[in-house]
């Protein structure tokens, strides 16, 4: 009981817990490291498949995303804009453009699926996104972004509208979330912004 | 408190008597942020039950050692412990509910329940039943949460656990969607509070009536 009553003691018993707990969760840190950065990577790889103008499984199990990844995707190269490929047999099959920007809470990360034509839209998906759940969260449901598949991207300022549920849509729009204006504002421009980059990128290298 | 409390009633004061969230009013805050969806609801008790059963039990197994003027100090450390390694297996094993639940579960070291009981349970009282105490009172969180949740689901988006429940989510119900905003938690609460509340003192005055 001596020891206890030392004026030092509350350091030194401070000092010792503190290294024991801090040290286990370093140790846990660096044992779970390497998952959670898996798991940021695979939820980018699993989106990019997503948008491919192919039928994979609803829900690819986790151990084969990064296997397909690899034998279909090849990263950007100089005539794709920031766009990933997408290769078949030798031949490039669609553009998997990354767009990212400004949600109505935090940032929306995803990708969008442009098929060899420059044109034609293979589909949409969201790897990261912290929107009302039941709102603006619906960007990711399959009723939101089956909408973009089969979009053309027009030639004018925004090459793809979202506009407000009540207006007509035509081969260049979609329809904007239900409730969620705010997000599908800023969706749309970043979007579009994206897109026209990416545009003004392919057709420059192509000429 | 005077003496030792038996399980039964450490149990009993958790979940209705002095249940953290309708009696003490404690908790507040991630209570009114995670609640609009029941699976997110669940995950997040799940933490802070996993929290303050484990945070009390350490409390008290260090109770004799622990000098009085630091215990606050120690209290918050070992809450963070617990904290951190929620979160961190969160992230490595179930990414997409950790997305959902954003800072939440990093907030929960700041919960009161957690800190409320470590101060006035498990440092009075032996590991065992500091366990069982701050088991239930994590479950005490937990159950109100899921109700608030569940009120919040259903009639804000039709469906309970994602599945979408007849009636609320055909097109006889339009949904209410500011349930599923942030001051459909304040009125979802509130109201849950004042239901349970009177339940328990209607109760509190028949015992007493018994007890003439």
């Amino acid at each position: 009981m001596k020891i206890k009553n030392q004026i030092w003691f509350p350091v030194l018993y401070i000092f010792i817990l503190t290294l024991v707990l801090s040290s286990i969760l370093i140790l846990f840190g660096l044992f779970t490291r390497k998952r959670v950065e898996d798991n940021t990577r695979i939820a980018l790889e699993r989106s990019v498949l997503e948008v491919l103008p192919i039928d994979l499984a609803d829900k690819i199990p986790t151990n084969q995303v990064h296997q397909l990844y690899t034998k279909l995707i090849r990263d950007p190269d100089a005539s794709s804009g920031k766009a990933f490929r997408y290769i078949e047999a030798d031949s490039l099959i669609a553009y998997i453009l990354p767009v990212q920007g400004p949600g109505f809470w935090a940032a929306i990360k995803g990708v969008i699926g442009i098929a060899v034509d420059q044109k034609t839209v293979t589909g949409i998906s969201f790897y990261e996104q912290n929107e009302t759940p039941g709102l603006g969260g619906e960007i990711v449901s399959q009723t939101f972004r089956r909408q973009f598949v089969g979009k053309k991207l027009g030639a004018g300022k925004a090459p793809l509208e979202i506009r407000m549920p009540a207006e007509p849509i035509d081969e260049n729009s979609v329809h904007a979330v239900t409730g969620a204006t705010q997000t599908s504002m800023r969706l749309s421009k970043f979007l579009n912004e994206a897109l026209l980059t990416w545009q003004r990128a392919v057709t420059e290298k192509g000429e | 408190m005077p003496g030792q409390k038996n399980i039964k009633n450490v149990v009993l004061d958790s979940l209705w008597r002095d249940n953290p969230i309708f009696r003490q009013i404690l908790g507040i805050c991630s209570a009114l942020a995670v609640t609009n969806l029941v699976l997110n609801t669940m995950v997040m008790g799940t933490a802070v039950i996993f929290t303050t059963a484990l945070s009390s039990l350490t409390v008290s197994l260090l109770r004799r050692w622990t000098p009085r003027v630091v215990r606050m100090m120690i209290e918050t450390l070992i809450i963070a412990f617990y904290v951190i390694l929620f979160d961190q297996t969160l992230k490595a094993y179930w990414p997409d509910m950790s997305r959902n639940l954003g800072p939440y579960v990093g907030l929960i070291i700041t919960n009161c329940i957690i800190m409320g009981r470590a101060e006035a349970f498990a440092n009075s009282n032996k590991p065992g039943l500091s366990f069982i105490d701050g088991l239930f009172s994590g479950l005490g969180y937990a159950l109100v949460l899921i109700a608030v949740a569940m009120i919040r689901e259903l009639f804000g988006m039709g469906a309970l656990l994602g599945t979408p429940m007849p009636f609320f989510s055909s097109s006889l119900w339009d949904r209410w969607i500011i349930m599923v905003m942030p001051p459909g938690a304040f009125f979802t609460l509130a109201i849950i509070v004042w239901i349970f509340r009177s339940l328990r003192f209607s109760k509190s005055e028949q015992t007493k009536e018994a007890e003439k």
